[in-house]
């Protein structure tokens, strides 16, 4: 997969949405950034386009506001990064924003209506 | 979460670092090359200098980096412009200083407890009857208050009189044994007084000093200890100095303390006899397991009995809070806030003339300004920083107004006591007025606010502009910030015309006092008053200066006029009730202060031997009392105190309320004369309906007396030399002439004058020097305009006129409204004044003020006009604006 190929195919991620998708990558366990934004990709079969840049801000957001919390350790290919976890309050907070972000995307659904071919 | 360290921007680097490694090792992974797949990576990845400024920008120490920056940058700038510097400081210094010389009096006498262990602990014992209440105790109700061992930690004991020592009067505070040892205030040398030193009446002759009083008489004589001082003849020996920071437990600073058990060796009453005499203040300190309400509760289940208005009656204790030298009741705010009003307006015109100058100094400044908005610094930041500038500014005026303000203390002390009368000044006693952290904290607090008020308005209007116009260098804002300084002047004008208002209506007063006829001739008069209530005295003092062959003349009253207000009572007339004034005088009264009997006839010596039930009547109170009428050979009845016991307030509101003929007092007298007006009360409500009864010098009623010597300036001094025949303690006698009492009451107003002139010569000033540097800028705006104008014909003349008639739009506004609020404010005072001799709302006052005030404009714009009137047009056409 190359740069350019992103660029014409995925979409640019929805203001807000960043933070709640790093949180719901957390939930299956520690992170490092670059893994967060590679898995967010993954899951998301390259759809969405993850500013990298943009990510460690919001990471920087997220921890300032206790959702998780981070400790250097080593990577799978023996690389030293810097690993998120979610807290406790972290998992009530996905809970809460999952809830909202299904009846928001529930709602635009309704009235966008059925998906033309 | 709540101990986590700020990460650093390092930390952070390093993390990018490796993100960019993974992310390129995944991409090798996917068969890139090394090169390509780290290009490939920090593609992806973005600017990662903006990621790092994001999370830069993101902690929260960067305001105070930011704030740090802004400050080099303001000195950097306000190094390049000193005048500027020097003179906004110095208009704000003077302003800061004045209101710091408020506080800084506040403080010492309402904020700063006193200087001893735990002083929020300290409640003061007073009682209060159905009618009556005082603050003083006898030695046995003290003993009741010491034996509560459940509500008080200690109670402690005090007497204060004035002593002599070597011809110096000093006020003592005779202290309970375990005075010091319950307040635990620090000791300067030696020791404090201890419970041994007062075992028994007279038995330890120890003295403690103040240190105002070691550095003053003694010279800070490091051999103080052991030394000894005589007290009204007798011998103590001095056992330490307190610290300089307790001077006693009121706003009366004490000179020396000593053992309760000294006080009658030094001439005082016997406190500890069968005869025990209220004196004694007494001041407790609370447990600390018990409250204030508590306390109070179990004092009002023990009333004990003592004398009121006569008769034994049940009164009980109350606690009042005592941990600092005054406390500021709702009253005494309403009487300063004027005071204080006055003093953060002359504030106000400093902060006027210094916004003035930041907004000048801001429009010359605007194509910086427009630069670093055009290269992206947002107006938030600009405003910062600004302010910042604004705020080092003001600091350093709150740091020479701090220097100032203790000028002015000292200046202010000395001018207090120059106005005095010189025997009055001698008792002058100030709390220690030096500045503490709450000072310190009150002069940033004002330079906060004031970089508010002079530094906002200017840093909104500079930062007001479109990149187009700064760039171009025409301020488009220039139009509104000319009205903007407009309105400042306007204010200043309004502001300095209302001080000189009242400024002037104040001296006006005060001359207008000074000439007021008191109807009778105090020259040369010396009064002799007794603290004791001891009509022997009277009549010992009387004999001494008669025999004396210096003397010419002796007077006897029940008081002296001048002296306060006299005892008076009600009348009740068809038309109202009357309050009706009394002293009974000797015979040679009138002769003697010049009053001219001017119908009917004087007592005679028969009369004043009797003190008969004749009275002389004023002639405001026979016109009152009798309008139309001979007053002679009528009777009235007149309420008169007992002899022998002066009427608390509360005791006098009481018969004052009771009208007439009810009252228990009432004596029958009949008018023999008229005597013409004098002023026996206060200077300020002049004459009164006065009645004089009759007495002689061993009368019941004697109390005073009024001597005049047979040389002319025969001295205060003198008499009391005289007077040590009557009584070995000269401080049982008060003697002081009566040209030093009409000093004494003139003083207030002639202080008051004092400050309002001072003030409002100030505010002139800042209006004057804020009028000139508008009409300087909007001129050095308009140059082009006014060289096309006299170019086209305009004679210098008319160009004057043109700065005269802008001056004076400018001035008129503020005028108008100085005027409005001025006479608003007077209204208000009068109100609130109502004395005879005082005009509250002197027309005089407002057309002197005005004239000033027109002067003051006139002034500020004749530098301008010349200026002006000498711009050569040819010059001005050839420049290039």
């Amino acid at each position: 997969m190359s740069p350019r190929r992103r660029e014409s195919d995925a979409v640019a991620l929805l203001q807000g949405t960043l933070d709640l998708l790093i949180l719901r990558t957390l939930l299956f366990g520690p992170q490092h950034g670059q893994g967060i934004a590679r898995s967010i990709e993954q899951q998301a079969d390259d759809t969405l386009l993850v500013d990298h840049g943009s990510l460690y801000p919001a990471l920087q957001r997220l921890e300032a506001r206790g959702w998780i919390e981070a400790e250097w350790g080593t990577s799978d290919n023996n690389r030293r990064a810097r690993f998120y976890t979610l807290t406790k309050r972290g998992r009530k907070q996905l809970v809460a924003e999952t809830r909202q972000w299904r009846r928001l995307a529930a709602a635009i659904g309704r009235i966008l209506g059925p998906e033309e071919a | 979460m709540w101990k986590r360290r700020r990460r650093t921007v390092d930390d952070f680097s390093e993390e990018i670092q490796a993100h960019i490694a993974l992310e390129a090792e995944r991409l090798v992974e996917q068969g890139m090359s090394p090169e390509a797949a780290r290009a490939a990576a920090h593609r992806t990845f973005g600017s990662v200098t903006r990621t790092r400024e994001r999370f830069y920008e993101s902690r929260r120490a960067i305001w105070l980096q930011q704030f740090v920056q802004d400050l080099r940058y303001a000195l950097r700038g306000l190094r390049r412009s000193r005048a500027f510097v020097a003179s906004t400081v110095l208009t704000l210094a003077v302003g800061m200083s004045l209101v710091t010389v408020v506080f800084a009096i506040l403080n010492a006498y309402i904020l700063r407890p006193f200087a001893v262990h735990d002083p929020y602990s300290l409640y003061s014992v007073v009682w209060r009857a159905q009618e009556a209440g005082g603050s003083t105790f006898r030695w046995k109700d003290y003993q009741q208050f010491l034996s509560r061992g459940d509500l008080f930690d200690g109670v402690i004991a005090e007497t204060v009189r004035r002593v002599t020592s070597d011809g110096r009067q000093l006020s003592v505070g005779f202290v309970s044994g375990n005075y010091f040892e319950t307040l635990g205030a620090r000791v300067a040398l030696g020791r404090s007084l201890a419970p041994a030193d007062a075992p028994s009446p007279g038995g330890a002759p120890t003295v403690l000093l103040s240190h105002r009083t070691w550095t003053r008489v003694f010279d800070a004589d490091p051999a103080i200890l052991g030394r000894e001082v005589h007290l009204n003849g007798q011998k103590l020996f001095v056992i330490g100095v307190m610290a300089p920071e307790f001077v006693g437990l009121d706003d009366l600073p004490r000179d020396l303390w000593a053992p309760l058990t000294m006080s009658a060796v030094l001439g005082g009453d016997d406190l500890f006899g069968t005869k025990q005499p209220r004196s004694l203040r007494v001041t407790a300190r609370l447990r600390r397991d018990v409250t204030p309400a508590q306390a109070q509760g179990s004092l009002n289940l023990e009333p004990f009995e003592t004398k009121v208005a006569g008769q034994l009656d049940a009164v009980r204790a109350r606690l009042e809070q005592k941990a600092t030298p005054g406390r500021l009741s709702r009253e005494g705010l309403a009487v300063l806030s004027p005071v204080f009003a006055a003093f953060v307006l002359v504030l106000l015109a400093a902060c006027a003339n210094a916004s003035n100058v930041m907004l000048a100094r801001a429009n010359a400044r605007h194509r910086e300004i427009g630069i670093r908005l055009s290269i992206g610094a947002n107006r938030g930041r600009i405003i910062r920083q600004l302010l910042t500038e604004g705020l080092l500014i003001a600091m350093l005026s709150a740091l020479a107004g701090l220097a100032l303000a203790a000028l002015l203390l000292r200046l202010g002390m000395f001018l207090f006591v120059v106005l005095l009368p010189p025997t009055i000044a001698l008792r002058v006693r100030f709390v220690p007025l030096d500045f503490d952290y709450r000072v310190f904290a009150f002069a940033c607090g004002v330079a906060c606010v004031a970089t508010v008020m002079f530094a906002l308005l200017p840093a909104l209007q500079a930062t007001r502009l479109t990149l187009t116009d700064a760039l171009r260098g025409q301020p488009s804002g220039a139009l509104r910030s000319s009205t903007l300084r407009s309105i400042l002047v306007t204010g200043q004008v309004t502001v300095s015309l209302v001080l000189l208002i009242v400024a002037v209506t104040l001296v006006r007063n005060g001359t207008a006092i000074q000439s007021t006829n008191l109807g009778f001739d105090t020259h040369d008069v010396i009064s002799v008053r007794q603290f004791r209530d001891d009509p022997a005295l009277v009549e010992r003092a009387y004999r001494e200066l008669v025999s004396d062959p210096l003397i010419d003349r002796v007077v006897v009253t029940s008081r002296n006029p001048l002296f306060g207000e006299p005892p008076g009572f009600p009348l009740q007339r068809p038309h109202g009730i009357v309050r009706g004034t009394y002293s009974f005088v000797s015979p040679e009264y009138f002769a003697f202060l010049r009053i001219p009997i001017v119908h009917g006839r004087g007592f005679s010596a028969d009369e004043a031997r009797q003190e008969s039930a004749v009275a002389v009547v004023s002639a405001s109170g026979a016109s009152a009392l009798w309008p139309g009428d001979d007053p002679i050979g009528k009777t009235i009845r007149l309420n008169i105190e007992p002899r022998g016991r002066r009427l608390t307030v509360a005791e006098t509101m009481h018969e004052l309320r009771k009208v007439g003929d009810e009252s228990k007092y009432a004596i029958v007298v009949t008018v023999v004369g008229v005597a013409s007006d004098a002023v026996n009360g206060f200077i300020y409500t002049g004459a009164e309906s006065h009645f004089y009864l009759p007495t002689s010098a061993n009368g019941s009623r004697a109390d005073a007396l009024m001597v005049r010597g047979r040389t002319a300036g025969s001295s205060v001094e003198s008499i009391k030399s005289m007077l040590l025949r009557a009584h070995a303690d000269p401080t049982v006698f008060d003697v002081l002439s009566l040209d030093e009492m009409l000093t004494l009451q003139t003083f207030p107003l002639r202080a008051a004058s004092l400050i309002g002139t001072f003030l409002s010569v100030i505010a002139l000033a800042l209006s004057i020097s804020g009028l000139y540097g508008v009409l300087v800028y909007t001129f050095s705006q308009r140059t082009q305009e006014i060289g096309i104008r006299m170019a086209l014909g305009a004679s210098a003349g008319a160009v004057r006129r043109l700065v005269f008639t802008q001056s004076a739009r400018l001035a008129s506004a503020g005028t108008a409204l100085g005027l409005l609020v001025g006479f608003s404010v007077m209204k208000f005072l009068s109100t609130v004044i109502t004395l005879e001799n005082v005009s509250v709302i002197d027309p005089g006052a407002f057309a002197v003020s005005f004239v000033l005030i027109a002067a003051a404009v006139a002034l500020a714009s004749y530098g301008p006009a010349r200026r002006a009137g000498r711009i050569d047009p040819s010059s001005m056409l050839r420049a290039d604006g």
